[in-house]
Order: C-alpha cells, then structure tokens, then sequence
C-alpha cells in the first residue's frame, strides 16, 4: 500500500495544494502529542496511586495509630490502682471471665483494647478502636459496633485493613490453629487462640499440641466454624455471636470468641478473610505483669 | 501541553527547572492529599467489613 501511495505522487501535491503543508502537520503533530502527554501522565497519575495506597497511607495510618495508643495509655493509666502487693505469678493473676465485666466506656473512632498476635512477632501490637467506618478503621482495627466485648460470651469481632493504612492484618492469611491471639482492655488480659482449620479437622486429636488446651472442633451450633475462613463481604453473620447463626441474640451457653476480618485476596476485597477463635484464658492485669503467652505465641 | 508550559515558564533554564520541579510536586501533594483521599472509598481495594 505505501508503495502504491509513494508512486501516485500527483495524490500527494493536490493534497498539499488544497492544505498549507506546514500548519496541517503541525496542527496534527500537537493533537497526537498533547494526546501521548495526556496518556502518559495518566499512567503516572495511576502509579502514585499505588505508592500512595501501599506506602502514603501507612504513614498516616501509623500516626493516627500512634496517637490512640497515646490516647489509651493515657486512660489505663488514671485507672491504674495502685497495687501494694506486687503479683507477677500467672497462676495466681488467672480469672473466671464469667466474673469480669467491662468497667470501661467506648467511643467511636476512640481506642479501648489492644490486640497482640505473638505469632508475628513481639512488636505486633494494636490499639483497637470502636467502629469500622473508613475514619475508624483509618486509625487501626476497628471493633463491630453492637458485637460484644473482649471476654464476654458472643463474639469480639474486629475488622482491619489488609493492605495501607498500617495494614494491621495483612499477614492474617499466616496464622495457624492455636496460635494465640490476646486482648488487653483497661482490666483484663484475654487469651484466644484460632480454631482447628478445615483442613485439619479431620485429623484433629483432643490436643496435638501443648498450646490447643482448650482448643478443638467445632461442634453443634458451632459446627463448620473454622480457623480460617474465605468468604463473600456480605456475609454478616460471621460477626453475630454464633458465626453462621443469623441472630444478634447471645444463647445460653454460648462460647466467648473472637472474630478477625480482612479483605481477600491481598490487594482485592472481592472476598473477605475470617479468623475464628475461642477464649482458652484470661488474667488479671497487675503491674509489670504480662501474659506468657505474649512470650511464647 | 508540558511543551506550552515550559515555554511559558519565566527566566533562564535553571529557573524554569526550578519553577517545573515545584510544579510537580504541587501536583503530588494534592493528589496525596485531597484527590486520592476523596477517590479512595469509591475504589475496590481495601472494603474489610462483613455485612
């Protein structure tokens, strides 16, 4: 075809007769290069999208963190009694929860728990906030509004970001059955640990190991209740206080437990990541006294 | 449209390299933080709630 064009060059100079050459190229020269600028920048602009998601809003996320960490100190320690025998002994700071009842009011967007998961690592460590509003779960994770509190029968379910904003449950896909997952509130230290995955039910023994005292299969209203679970984000009754139990109604006899939930998979929320565990223990809080578990994960 | 911009730029190329880099970063910094704070809700990366 070029060819062809190439040797019909009369074409060519009617063409140029009827446009002045140098305006028309110019004119196209720009459309076409202001059109390129245009693409590009838009590239660019998509591009620091991604740095502001993944890192800009860690650092935010970090202060805000940071600042109701700050916040709930502050609180713990004008409620701090001060202690005139020094206890440090586990076996002797272990509670009944069904005798510990929250002494502490929340508010929305403020801090009123933290969360520790020893299995990633000693500074793994989040102030948990009330609310799970975009603002609220800005700040850290954030507790679902109208679920119950850290310790009481029901169900403690927290939401958090798995990618930006401190990411505080980015690496929720790692847990494994028994790992603990511990609750401080202004009185109480709560000791979880993840329910049996579903894979593993199956060939679940009364205690494969030490630190699943307290942890097993899930039975009756319970069943089908796992460690880990993938999901659609519609599904709400995975926070209720029996998970896959369509009522808010806490039953007589229900278990304590915690529910974690995340957006799946990483960097998508086409489904969420549910976590599922049960309180195996719990201590009061005394002075330079914390839970072995902490230690040991 | 950058070519207009660098024409337009007053004083010597230092100056104009000067005056360009601050106008990128002007840019960036409101991207950062008034239109990628706006836009962010209505995108579907980071929705963790259930329900």
């Amino acid at each position: 075809m070029s060819v062809d064009h190439r040797e019909t060059g009369g074409d060519r100079v009617e063409i140029d007769r009827v446009r002045p050459p140098g305006r028309f190229r110019d004119t196209v020269r720009t459309v076409i290069r202001g059109v390129g600028q245009l693409l590009i920048t838009l590239g660019v602009v998509v591009l620091l999208f991604v740095v502001y998601e993944v890192y800009v809003t860690d650092l935010f996320g970090g202060q805000k963190q940071a600042s109701a960490t700050e916040a709930i100190d502050r609180v713990w320690a004008s409620a701090e009694v001060t202690a005139t025998v020094v206890v440090t002994d586990p076996s002797k700071l272990v509670t009944d929860p069904r005798e510990r009842t929250p002494k502490y009011k929340t508010l929305t967007g403020e801090g009123f728990a933290k969360l520790y998961v020893p299995a990633f690592g000693a500074d793994y460590r989040f102030t948990v906030v009330e609310g799970t509003n975009s603002d609220d779960l800005y700040i850290g994770p954030g507790h679902y509004a109208g679920t119950q509190m850290p310790g009481q029968q029901g169900n403690f379910a927290v939401a958090g970001h798995r990618v930006s904003k401190g990411s505080p449950f980015n690496d929720l896909g790692l847990l494994a059955s028994c790992d603990a997952i511990v609750v401080e509130t202004q009185d109480d230290w709560f000791v979880y640990r993840v329910l049996p995955m579903a894979e593993e039910v199956a060939s679940w023994t009364s205690t494969p190991r030490p630190d699943c005292a307290g942890v097993g299969v899930q039975t009756g209203a319970y069943a089908g209740v796992f460690g880990r679970e993938i999901t659609v984000p519609s599904d709400y009754a995975q926070v209720l206080p029996v998970p896959h139990v369509d009522t808010t109604a806490v039953p007589r006899g229900a278990k304590r437990m915690i529910t974690l939930t995340t957006c799946h998979p990483q960097f998508s929320d086409t489904e969420r990541m549910i976590i599922h565990g049960v309180l195996v223990k719990s201590y009061a809080k005394a002075p330079g006294f914390l839970p072995p578990e902490l230690g040991t994960g | 449209m950058y070519v207009w911009l660098w024409r337009h730029l007053p004083g010597p190329t230092a100056a104009k390299l000067l005056q360009a880099l601050m106008l990128v970063l002007a840019v960036v910094a409101l991207l950062f933080f008034v239109v990628f704070p706006l836009l962010e809700p209505y995108l579907p990366f980071d929705r963790v709630t259930s329900g």
